[in-house]
């Protein structure tokens, strides 16, 4: 069991976890879930942590999308899928990316990637706070991570 | 001069917007040439399909001249106001209306919008680019010997996304084209049809670095467009959280900037007292990010606990000795993505960037200290405890301007509202004209300090999109 204590005096109990890189995208949103995700970025590099944030997709298993995913960012999103070896996972964070939330489909914006794909994470929340990003990381590594 | 331009515009026909006048295309022609010779800043230009608005800051005062829309377009204001060109390229995508004499080439749109000009009363669908449109390098690129280098839009950081096409022909970038387009949520084909409370909680999400400073803009030409004057609560409120989201923005970028310059203490004092600053604002209002804090008019507590703040400003004194110690922060930075007074002038540039300029060669030392030092302001401001008097509202005809001091420079906020909707909106971010400074900005630096005078900058890629 470690403890994860930089950004919360109380401390927080992970459990033991295989290593998981995440290449996350902002896909179009306001930078409200990148601004908790970078909290909790922080944390997780302060604290050793497995869970890590990668620049570049060719070394992560795992996918985090925030933001609604406009038109200029679908074939981003598209390559950066592509470039990413063997078994991976997708993930979505936020209202935005998980159903488009206050951002609907229109002429510049496709709504979220959540509704679209299949997502193995899918966190709503405007944002949600890096504490409930983490629990939703360690929920699925602990359950469906490991088969 | 400035004020012969200012008269200028004054003589044209006044509207139900405080400040803004219909200037005949023979007088906007006028205006246009006296510009040439005068000082008066041009803080934002945008269209609402029918006429094109210019807003100037005469002294504290913003004046807005409006030209009608012919056949032909509007004759353009960058020849001689050069932070609008990024504004006529976004008029031109949006509503498909020219600038006589300045540049067609899209701003936003790179060809995957299934329309064109989306906001135009007959927008036609287009089949779009596939690969979106090509860059078109400049002689700078060639002399660059065909060595470029693409910086975003995913890099695998928490910005939001734009790329630049960077030319270098030695270890010095030399060629920078910006895309932009790619946060472009289509906010104001949004916002119109609205509710103002519905469209305030997309207002609010514009930019989560700055969305205090978006609501209150908002709120303020909400008021001067229905004519209620905002309680002094509510004025109180957007100051006191105005200035924690000021603190908490200022130290997501020092904290940022430590990291990717390897000033690990510096990285992890910032990134605690953010940490403490976001929980503050969660025990304030329910939010750490502070979205959805002043429209409907905030009922917040508007006090920060003495202990609390007492801790951030012991903090913020260890921080900035920290930042200035013997090979620390200021050090490593120093010289780096050069932001002077001059070009913070040509392109409109305001807020800490410009005050950085002012104080110093305007490099990143000078603006992270600049940063700091509006931490140590903010703090004041919240220890003095606040007081707003009631705001009243000018106009009250259904039109309303509106700005707020954003961490980035002011954010402004035009809006029509007709039968309790929205009618037309525009908001004016700092972000666009740092990002039409980005290639004096980032001439000459390594291609590895690109993401390091990013994070300093304080650019917004969604603010500047819309």
């Amino acid at each position: 069991m470690a403890q994860l204590n930089l950004f919360w005096p109380e401390g927080m109990p992970l459990p033991r976890l295989e290593a998981l890189d995440i290449f996350h995208i902002e896909s179009g949103g306001c930078t409200g879930c990148g601004l908790e995700l970078a909290s909790l970025s922080r944390a997780l590099l302060a604290g050793s942590h497995p869970i890590r944030f990668v620049p570049t997709p060719r070394q992560a298993g795992m996918l985090l999308l925030t933001g609604s995913l406009t038109v200029g960012m679908a074939p981003v999103v598209e390559l950066a899928w592509q470039a990413m070896p063997g078994a991976r996972v997708l993930a979505v964070v936020g209202d935005c990316a998980v159903d488009g939330g206050l951002f609907g489909g229109n002429y510049a914006v496709l709504g979220g990637v959540g509704a679209r794909a299949r997502t193995r994470v899918a966190l709503p929340g405007c944002p949600p706070a890096p504490d409930e990003i983490l629990a939703a990381l360690v929920r699925w590594q602990t359950t469906e991570g490991k088969r | 001069m400035s004020a012969d331009v200012a008269a200028l515009i004054r003589r044209g026909a006044p509207t139900p917007c405080a400040g803004r006048f219909v200037l005949e295309i023979e007088a906007w022609q006028a205006m246009i040439a006296r510009l040439r010779a005068a000082e008066l800043p041009l803080l934002g230009l945008w269209s609402d399909g029918v006429q094109v608005h210019a807003l100037f800051r005469q002294g504290q005062t913003p004046l807005v001249a409006s030209v009608g829309v012919s056949s032909e377009g509007y004759p353009a204001l960058s020849p001689v106001r050069a932070g609008a060109r990024g504004a006529e390229r976004i008029i031109h995508d949006l509503w498909g209306i020219p600038a006589t004499g300045g540049s067609r080439d899209p701003w936003l749109d790179q060809g995957r919008w299934p329309v064109a000009t989306p906001l135009a009363a007959h927008s036609a669908p287009t089949p779009g680019l596939p690969e979106g449109r090509e860059f078109i390098d400049g002689p700078a690129v060639m002399r660059a010997g065909g060595t470029v280098l693409g910086h975003g839009p995913a890099e695998g950081d928490f910005r939001a996304p734009f790329h630049l096409r960077l030319g270098l022909p030695g270890a010095g970038i030399e060629a920078v084209q910006p895309c932009m387009g790619y946060a472009h949520r289509g906010l104001a084909a949004r916002l119109r049809g609205l509710a103002p409370q519905q469209a305030a909680l997309l207002v609010a999400r514009i930019d989560a670095t700055a969305t205090v400073a978006h609501q209150r803009a908002f709120a303020r030409a909400l008021h001067h467009a229905t004519g209620t004057p905002m309680p002094a609560q509510g004025v109180a409120a957007g100051v006191m959280l105005g200035a924690m989201e000021r603190i908490a923005t200022h130290l997501d970028m020092l904290a940022q900037a430590s990291a990717m310059g390897g000033d690990g203490r510096c990285a992890t004092l910032a990134a605690t007292m953010l940490e403490q600053v976001r929980q503050i604002c969660r025990e304030l209002c329910g939010r750490r990010l502070l979205f959805d804090v002043i429209v409907p008019p905030a009922t917040v507590k508007v006090r920060v606990e003495d202990t609390q703040l007492a801790t951030l400003v012991g903090q913020h004194a260890l921080l900035h000795r920290l930042f200035w110690r013997p090979r620390g922060l200021a050090a490593r930075v120093r010289g780096k993505g050069v932001l002077s007074a001059i070009t913070a002038a040509r392109w409109g540039i305001l807020g800490c960037n410009a005050r950085a300029a002012q104080k110093g060669q305007g490099d990143m030392t000078d603006r992270l200290d600049a940063r700091l030092d509006e931490i140590g302001e903010s703090l004041s401001l919240l220890a003095a405890l606040p007081e707003g008097s009631a705001m009243a509202p000018e106009g009250g005809q259904g039109e309303g301007l509106g700005w707020a001091q954003g961490p980035a420079g002011p954010v402004w906020h035009w809006l029509r509202v007709e039968e309790g909707h929205v009618a037309a909106w525009w908001c004016g971010d700092p972000s666009l004209a740092l990002v039409q400074a980005l290639p004096t900005i980032l001439s000459g630096a390594a291609y590895e300090d690109v993401d390091l005078i990013l994070a300093a900058l304080g650019l917004s890629a969604t603010g500047a999109d819309l």
